[in-house]
């Protein structure tokens, strides 16, 4: 009987607030994933861009710049997040047409210019940003569901579902997979690339921004914190196969899931070394991402 | 990654890159010699961080190595420095075991576990790996402080035994280290002629060539993370001795960034010289900013971006201004 308690008490909740998690992974990796899929750039400055942002947002709403309500902050931290990508994007798109290797490596250098500006202008103190959402719970089938658990659930249906609907029937979201399918053939048919990698980007920034946000008030907010969370996004699009971006969904609700059980049976001092050995177990049994059906290697 | 970071100075010819091989060694022979008498001038401060710096030289030349050789990229070689440096720490405090070991040891160690990390994404991209050596370089301290009974966790481990016995130890851990990044290039060098790295070389370059010669791809992809790695160890085997401690500190994520900036700067130049330039930027510009720790990141990133970026405008501009010049 307790082998059954202990599932229901334990097992149970630890999969929901996994799952809760893993939506947040996933917009993470979702970004990650939509700027590889058309430029072929590992954008490692991505969880460092999205820390600067929720930084600014703190800023702006406590008092520490300005005194702003958190929406208008949230706007100002989303037009931010925009110009930099556009900056960003700007600045490496004439190595992004050379050398992938290269251009993933400047964002390395976005990445690390992006922390010292934050440690510099926010110190590197620990704060708290909570979302502005009523605090209440109620269990369904012995699970707590929070207020918060039903904001992170309903604002990530909202925004996948929305980047899928760009995605599958507008214009720019058509030229988006021309483009990843095949850049030469889209080219020749006059689509011009780098106006769709600007969408790719600055959609993966505001992806990034909601992310980052939303999943601030389970910890606290300090320079690495987002950084460490978009580490989780890269293993969620590792696993889903770098190139698809419902492949990116499941491998972050997987590693939501798969982290928080680690967490809870194991040791939580082993998190980093346990998301190491789940790329290295996915990459060997799901070269393509879990996904992808099995296939002659592609090199 | 199909990739040119290697063509990082296109518009060479074959000649000239014939003749520069040709003075490399002659200036690598003036430069040795003046980093042999350079400790009767210096102070041991200096001798001191030289020998870091030659150390953090090899850790440069390490991931050089991999972007030359393989096209890859590698975030977390700071695993395989802390493999070594390790091997020389526990070997040195738990036995009281010196370098003649624990060298061949690190070397060892370095290979398994390139080799080991490799496999997985053997027949893919190169980001995949770029991603793994990412979650490695983060997982190494949590290691580290978790196997504190072998390690000595927070506290680290101190390394006194020395190398020859009778000599002075300042000038040991200093000439150890030049030893060592002598021995490494020329190793790196030799490979640059022999049939395995031709082979590597090719695999890279025209991966549809090599196959018509037989070398497998897989392979080629393998054993350069192994010799990256084994190179990484060795970084992490001098660098244990030359600082003389060992401790999770030096093996965070930023070192691990720090050693792709340095690899950056030298342009993945594979030489002593290269290498030292970027092993030099490495040491030197944290000591620098020790003060204002939180520039040290934003002057990394604006030196990765900026030697990126020149790497990218340098040759047009010169191409431009040759044609001007054929013009007039």
């Amino acid at each position: 009987m307790s082998f059954w308690d202990s599932l229901l008490y334990d097992l149970f909740p630890l999969i929901w607030s996994g799952m809760i998690t893993g939506c947040l992974y996933a917009l993470g990796a979702l970004g990650l994933v939509m700027i590889f899929k058309c430029s072929k750039v590992v954008n490692f400055s991505h969880g460092n861009v999205a820390g600067l942002t929720a930084f600014l947002v703190y800023g702006l709403s406590s008092g520490m710049l300005m005194s702003l309500s958190w929406g208008a902050a949230v706007l100002v931290a989303l037009l931010a997040a925009v110009a930099i990508a556009f900056l960003i994007y700007s600045i490496i798109s004439p190595l992004v047409f050379e050398s992938d290797l290269t251009s993933t490596i400047a964002t390395l250098g976005f990445g690390l210019i992006a922390q010292g500006v934050t440690l510099l202008t926010f110190g590197a103190d620990i704060v708290a940003l909570d979302l502005p959402i009523p605090r209440f719970a109620f269990s369904v089938l012995g699970l707590l569901i929070t207020g918060y658990d039903l904001t992170v659930l309903a604002v990530a249906v909202v925004t996948i579902g929305a980047l899928f609907i760009i995605i599958d029937y507008t214009k720019l979201g058509i030229a988006f997979r021309a483009i990843s399918e095949n850049p030469f053939a889209a080219e020749v048919c006059g689509l011009n690339l780098r106006s769709v990698h600007y969408f790719a980007w600055i959609t993966a920034a505001i992806l990034g921004v909601v992310g980052a946000l939303l999943i601030v008030p389970t910890t606290f907010l300090s320079v690495t914190t987002v950084a460490t969370f978009m580490l989780q996004a890269f293993a969620a699009a590792v696993i889903g196969g770098f190139a698809s971006l419902p492949g990116a969904l499941v491998g972050g609700v997987l590693v939501g899931v798969l982290m928080n059980l680690f967490t809870f049976y194991v040791s939580p001092e082993f998190s980093s070394t346990f998301l190491l050995a789940v790329i290295l177990v996915a990459l060997n049994i799901f070269p393509n991402g879990i996904l992808q059906k099995v296939g002659g290697s592609r090199v | 990654m199909s990739d040119q970071a290697t063509h990082i100075i296109p518009g060479q010819s074959a000649v000239s890159r014939l003749s520069e091989l040709a003075t490399s060694g002659l200036t690598t022979a003036v430069v040795v010699a003046v980093l042999i008498f350079l400790p009767l001038l210096l102070g041991g401060s200096w001798t001191f961080t030289l020998g870091l710096c030659f150390a953090n030289s090899i850790g440069v030349l390490a991931v050089s190595l991999l972007v030359r050789y393989g096209g890859e990229v590698s975030i977390g070689h700071t695993f395989f420095t802390a493999l070594g440096a390790y091997s020389v720490g526990v070997l040195d405090t738990r036995y009281g075991i010196s370098l003649w070991a624990s060298v061949p040891l690190a070397l060892l160690l370095g290979v398994v576990f390139g080799l080991l990390f490799a496999w997985p994404s053997r027949n893919l991209h190169g980001i995949y790996l770029a991603v793994t050596t990412l979650a490695l370089a983060l997982a190494v301290p949590e290691m580290i402080n978790n196997f504190d009974v072998l390690t000595g966790g927070y506290e680290g481990l101190y390394v006194a035994t020395p190398f020859i016995p009778g000599v002075e130890m300042g000038l040991q851990r200093y000439y150890v280290a030049l030893f060592m990044l002598v021995i490494v290039c020329l190793a790196v060098a030799r490979l640059r002629l022999s049939r395995q790295g031709m082979a590597l070389l090719l695999a890279k370059a025209h991966p549809a060539a090599a196959d018509a010669f037989g070398t497998r791809r897989v392979w080629a992809r393998v054993s350069i993370m192994g010799i990256s790695g084994g190179i990484g160890a060795i970084c992490g085997a001098t660098l244990a001795f030359s600082g003389s401690t060992v401790s999770p500190g030096g093996f965070t994520f930023w070192q691990a960034i720090f050693l792709l900036v340095g690899s950056v700067v030298s342009f993945y130049g594979l030489s002593l010289t290269r290498v030292l330039i970027g092993g030099a930027f490495v040491t030197l510009v944290p000591q620098l900013l020790s003060a204002s720790g939180a520039w040290i990141p934003v002057l990394y990133g604006l030196a990765l971006l900026g030697m990126i970026l020149l790497g990218h405008y340098m040759p047009r501009i010169r191409n431009a201004m040759n044609r001007k010049a054929e013009a007039n």
